[in-house]
């Protein structure tokens, strides 16, 4: 303890602040995260919006020229009310054919223009959000790939995921759709009124009444049905996962012929979606057919007074037609503008979501004067008076210590076999030897350099990882062998010989495309054995100095667990290494097995010492071997 | 076509509601031409100078309407009926078929496909047969209505001013038969990049581990890439076919302008006809777009429903017999006559003319390596499958005599990796007997050793467990999986490799549980221990589908070199095996 405290005085300022006792850490955490609240909650609104413009500009002369061809093609398709207004008026009315002409050429015109800017229009909307969207993508994608291990462990991948698609689409949808809309349809509105304004004010007057009725109509529509329509997804989303769970649990359901329950459990969510749906249906069947009512009683109400206007000479025909006309070009902005505001919420969310992943820092990243660690290793790994907690949320460990002063040196080349309980810390050290963690107290040393000290790439680059179920990537064997060089840099003969050695050349040989077989989902899939197999040859090619290695214990046939034995052999053989153990042969042959308990090293010895020894590992060999022969 | 009829069928139940709601939009439609109509009348008595045929009008006008929301309220409502009627039953239907099919058509399908059947596939024929078909009926009333009108007004303006309707109809039908496709590869490469952010998070330790952040960078890059490329195919589609479609109306109403406004002035015409035919073409420009749109919706229905009834017309290879026989009472004994099976597409049989005679109440071990054919030689007990050849009997009765109900309740797996569906613990140990009282769900958790650590969690008994609920590790589940056995009381019990997923100490109390659950009944282990095995009475070693050696352990031994080899080797060589450890899921170890 006291070497500890003097240790931890002469240490340098970095280390002080690793060395902060638990409890004054989360302090200073937890003050952070509320600064960083308080600094999201007032500075919201304008963050969000700077956010996005941020994202548009690099693209900023496409989002000007795709607001003129905004306004202008909006400019153009409220020319035909005032036009048809003056074909009657100037035209038809006086019997002027020249005048009608010319209306009508001008009426074509206005067609025209609508066309070629809509074009325009669409084609750069799409351009511009598509572009700035993936920029968005790749921004989230390296942001996370910046995250340490334990940023991942505390966040489903699920999660994750989302930010990267259905917010962005989101996001996507307000862009695309809400922004373009609220603009032309803003437009037309204002547009329409300046026009019916300067027919007639008086009958644009009586028009207006009808704005607040629309307008407080439609946004009670959308918000009445934006609820409904939530049940309904809601619904549908209970049927869906009814129905993947039974197809899933299917041998399930058949075994114990339970069927009929599934049916009527089915049934039940079945008439659920159905209710919910029937009051989006009620909703529609009330508000379409009343804005055709109201649109209705607006004809009628500027025939009558507009007609008995024109009837005293106070008003021309043509106002009156033109302003039938426009009457559209008034309802359908107000409809439009009260659909935005749902896909604005949602896009706004969206976008907070993302701002707040882009706004987690890193915290386990390498010092600013982080040395390269040599090339090549010796190889040699120190444990010194380790100690490690989990943080609340992260692991499973909660506030107890996983690793508790642990003392270890591994001598180059030397296979140690970590054995012991769930939780003993088997895990914790094989993850605090990669850096995925930094120990609270002590330090982790490579050939004598703190961890902490190095950059995580010169140490990655000379560590093998061999996971116990050996995730692979979808592509091909060839790339997944390949993965810790590149594929590009090894030749065939290398990948070859890595395979070989491991054993795995046996089953590559006699799949149909070899090496390049696509595995993973839209391709073969392999066996667990096989997996293994891959996962060995992929850290072989790496060559790495040092390997940790998590045993599988996935049941497989005989053959192949004879094959998986000496490819783990071929592979631990010259490298210092850092086994999770689940076999006896690993364990045996291990230069060394650690016994840990609680997080602490309760023995250590080869296995002939530590039998000799009877003390826990010996009476765990007896357990074992008192139930084999049960 | 044939399919297309088929379709059609799904709306017989419905006829009334869908005669009706064709009625009510004719109707509706009938009124919406006649406003513009009325307009235009009105128009020209004001013209004309008389204020009280002007009032009128609009009295009739404003009825009009009223009549006409009144009429499309309706309409709505029963089409409303009429289209959520045949989703749900579609969806009766399809999830029934599926519940009867016989599991190995599951082997062959992926669960993502028969999945995308019931969403992706009903909704698209829901959809046309719900919305599709009234809008395709309602868009093409409203185009023919207005253009008899026109025609009767002034056939040649109407002529001329209807000569674009064609052509929008074909362009806006090429264009949804062009903007299907070209969106559903923008989801499908959005699915793609998904997978591949998916991979590059799952994989995050090794991607880590091995340092490769710039590949992993430069794949995802690529998959956003293709997204971006085919939007633009799906925009440029889209700001092709959407300005023109707006463009090709313009010029019916300049026609309106040009001819309309000189027959105007040449007296053929009045101002009020003229002003009505201006309407009548505003009114046109959304019917013309959206029947084209809806013709696509008719073709991509078709093409939904030839999948849908690619299932529905499969008959259940395994069913009831028309006349099942009663299961005698019996303790279970099994015998299986010159069984052989093949799975559906494999080159070989999995059994080869395998006979095997059971006592009631014996505890058979089988033993073999991977994809000997244990698995499959229990999964024809309950009929899961039937045999090519020979007879599976239980109790003296052939399997396919029984009605399958009867014969699986007296069948109960435990499999290596239990599955629980999505509810409580206790409603998934009464599983197999759903009138289970709690005392009874409880007494049965306590024989599989399952009580104590149930009451441990959050809600006991009642909590939820599952995919959306919490996740139990692998020995608890297969301890609830025990227990649903033991509840549902069967006379034989398959445990296939029932214990390779706990630890020591937890197996020593699933030992005790299933030595409870065994007494009485006969029980078929599929083990990978020598612990497991020393529970049987009899031991049957598998190879190749075949049976290779039958006996007791001690007989065995001597007798088949394969036992005594898998014995000294493959066995016992998992010392110290905790794999359900969380330590390491968390850490992805």
């Amino acid at each position: 303890m006291n070497a500890k405290h003097s240790r931890r005085a002469l240490g340098s300022e970095r280390e002080l602040a690793q060395g902060l006792a638990p409890a004054e850490r989360r302090e200073l955490g937890r003050r952070r995260e509320e600064l960083r609240r308080r600094l999201r909650a007032t500075g919201g609104r304008g963050r969000k919006v700077r956010g996005l413009i941020e994202l548009l500009k690099p693209y900023r002369g496409r989002t000007m020229l795709m607001f003129v061809a905004l306004v202008a093609g909006t400019a153009a398709s409220l020319a035909p009310a005032p036009l048809a207004k003056r074909a009657i008026d100037n035209g038809i009315v006086p019997g002027d054919v020249g005048a009608l002409n010319v209306v009508v050429v001008a009426f074509v015109v206005s067609a025209l223009i609508v066309w070629v800017t809509s074009w325009a229009q669409t084609y750069l909307t799409n351009w511009v959000g598509q572009r700035a969207l993936q920029d968005l993508r790749l921004q989230i994608f390296s942001h996370l790939q910046s995250m340490p291990v334990g940023f991942y462990e505390k966040r489903p991948t699920g999660v994750l995921i989302s930010r990267m698609t259905n917010d962005v689409e989101a996001l996507n949808q307000m862009v695309t759709d809400s922004v373009t809309t609220l603009f032309q349809a803003s437009l037309t509105l204002v547009g329409s009124i300046v026009i019916l304004l300067l027919f007639d004010v008086q009958l644009a007057l009586l028009t207006f009444l009808i704005f607040p009725v629309m307008a407080i109509g439609s946004l009670a529509f959308r918000l009445a049905s934006a609820d409904a329509f939530r049940r309904t997804r809601e619904t549908i989303g209970a049927l869906t996962a009814n129905l993947q769970e039974t197809l899933s649990g299917i041998r399930v359901v058949r075994s114990f012929a339970q069927e009929e329950r599934h049916l009527h459990q089915f049934d039940v969510l079945n008439a659920d979606n159905r209710a919910a749906n029937q009051v989006t249906v009620n909703l529609n069947a009330a508000y379409f057919p009343s804005i055709e009512l109201v649109n209705a009683v607006a004809t009628v109400a500027i025939l009558l007074y507009g007609g008995h206007q024109v009837l005293d000479g106070n008003v021309t025909v043509g106002v009156l037609v033109g302003f039938i006309a426009a009457l559209n070009g008034f309802f359908d902005p107000i409809s439009q503008l009260s659909q935005v505001y749902t896909t604005y919420q949602s896009g706004m969310a969206a976008l907070d979501k993302i701002f707040e992943l882009l706004d987690e820092r890193p915290e386990l990243t390498d010092a600013p004067d982080a040395r390269e660690l040599p090339r090549p290793l010796r190889g040699e790994i120190e444990f010194d008076h380790v100690t490690f907690a989990y943080r609340q949320g992260e692991g499973d460990g909660g506030p107890k210590l996983a690793l508790d002063d642990v003392s270890l040196k591994v001598p180059p080349g030397q296979t140690v076999a970590l054995v012991g309980e769930t939780g003993a810390g088997k895990s914790t050290m094989a993850k605090l030897i990669a850096r995925f963690y930094d120990p609270t107290d002590g330090r982790v040393l490579v050939d004598g350099h703190d961890l902490r000290e190095v950059t995580s790439r010169s140490l990655r680059s000379q560590m093998g990882v061999v996971p116990q179920e050996g995730f692979l990537f979808s592509g091909t064997l060839r790339e997944n062998i390949g993965f810790g060089r590149g594929a590009g840099e090894l030749s065939d003969a290398e990948l070859e010989d890595a395979c070989r050695a491991v054993g795995a050349w046996g089953f590559i040989e006699r799949l149909e495309h070899g090496l390049d077989t696509q595995i993973g989902e839209r391709g073969v899939q392999l066996s667990a054995g096989q997996r293994q197999l891959v996962a060995f040859a992929r850290a072989l090619v790496a060559d790495p100095r040092i390997l940790v290695l998590d045993e599988a214990t996935a049941n497989v046939d005989l053959h192949t667990e004879t094959i998986i034995e000496q490819g783990l052999r071929r592979l631990l053989a010259g490298r210092t290494a850092l086994v999770i153990a689940h076999r006896l042969s690993t364990i045996r042959q291990a230069g060394r097995i650690v016994v840990l308990e609680h997080g602490r090293i309760v023995e250590s010895g080869t296995h002939d010492e530590l039998l000799d020894a009877q003390g826990r590992y010996w009476r765990l060999y007896r357990d074992w071997a008192e139930q084999a022969a049960a | 076509m044939a399919t297309f009829r088929r379709l059609l069928g799904f709306l017989r139940p419905y006829r009334g509601g869908v005669a009706l709601s064709a009625v009510l939009a004719g109707a509706a439609m009938a009124f919406t031409v006649l406003i513009p109509a009325l307009t235009g009348r009105a128009i020209d008595h004001i013209r004309a100078g008389d204020s009280g045929a002007l009032d009128r009008l609009g009295l009739a006008i404003a009825g009009a309407g009223v009549l006409r929301m009144a009429l499309t309220v309706a309409r709505r409502l029963v089409a409303g009926k009429v289209s959520l009627g045949v989703e749900q039953d579609l969806r009766q239907r399809l999830y029934e078929q599926y519940l009867a099919l016989e599991l190995a058509f599951f082997d062959r399908q992926q669960t993502g496909q028969l999945m995308s059947r019931a969403t992706v596939d009903l909704q698209a024929v829901r959809f046309f047969l719900g919305y599709g078909l009234v809008l395709i009926m309602q868009n093409a009333l409203t185009i023919v209505l207005a253009a008899v009108a026109m025609f009767l007004v002034d056939p040649l303006l109407a002529a001329v001013s209807l000569v674009p309707v064609p052509f929008v109809i074909v362009i806006a039908a090429r264009y949804g038969r062009r903007a299907r496709p070209a969106q559903q590869e923008v989801q499908q490469r959005i699915a793609e990049l998904t997978a591949s952010a998916e991979e590059s998070i799952g994989g995050v330790r090794v991607v880590k581990a091995f340092a490769r952040e710039d590949r992993q960078l430069e794949r995802f890059a690529g998959a956003t890439a293709r997204v971006f490329s085919q939007s633009m195919v799906a925009t440029r589609l889209s700001a092709f076919y959407q300005p023109a479609m707006g463009f090709l109306p313009q010029i019916g109403l300049a026609m309106v302008l040009l001819v309309g406004g000189r027959r105007v002035i040449d007296g053929h015409m009045t101002l009020g006809d003229f002003t009505a035919f201006y309407a009548y073409l505003l009114m046109l420009l959304v019917p013309m777009r959206s029947l084209g749109m809806s013709l696509g919706l008719a073709q991509r229905a078709t093409a939904s429903g030839a999948r849908l009834f690619e299932i529905l017309d499969r008959v259940p290879a395994i069913s009831a017999p028309d006349e099942p026989v009663t299961l005698p009472d019996g303790g279970g004994r099994v015998e299986l006559r010159d069984v052989t099976f093949t799975y559906a597409g494999a080159p070989e049989p999995a059994l080869h003319d395998v006979s095997l005679d059971i006592d009631a109440g014996t505890t058979v071990a089988l033993v073999g390596a991977t994809g000997s054919g244990k698995t499959t030689l229990v999964a024809l007990l309950g009929r899961l499958y039937d045999v090519d050849s020979g007879s599976v009997r239980i109790d003296g009765v052939d399997v396919r005599d029984l009605d399958p109900a009867v014969l699986r309740s007296q069948i109960a797996v435990v499999d290596d990796s239990p599955f629980l569906f999505s509810a409580t613990v206790a409603e998934n140990i009464a599983y197999g007997r759903a009138d289970a009282s709690r005392e009874e769900v409880e007494q049965a958790a306590r024989r599989a050793q399952a009580h104590d650590f149930i009451l441990r969690l959050p809600d006991g008994y009642d909590t939820r467990v599952g995919e959306r609920g919490l996740t139990l590790s692998g020995g608890q589940r297969q301890r609830v999986a025990i227990a649903r056995a033991l509840l549902a009381d069967p006379r034989i019990l398959v445990l296939d490799d029932a214990t390779s997923a706990v630890d020591a100490s937890t197996e020593q109390e699933i030992k005790q549980a299933l030595r409870e659950v065994m007494a009485g009944r006969t029980t078929f282990v599929i083990a990978h221990r020598l612990s497991t095995i020393a529970l049987a009475d009899e031991i049957v070693v598998v190879e190749d589908g075949r049976i290779a050696a039958q006996g007791p352990h001690e007989e065995l031994l001597d007798v088949s070199p394969l036992y005594a080899e898998i014995v000294e080797k493959g066995l016992p060589d998992q010392v110290f095996l905790n794999r359900n450890d969380p330590e390491r899921e968390v850490a992805g170890l």
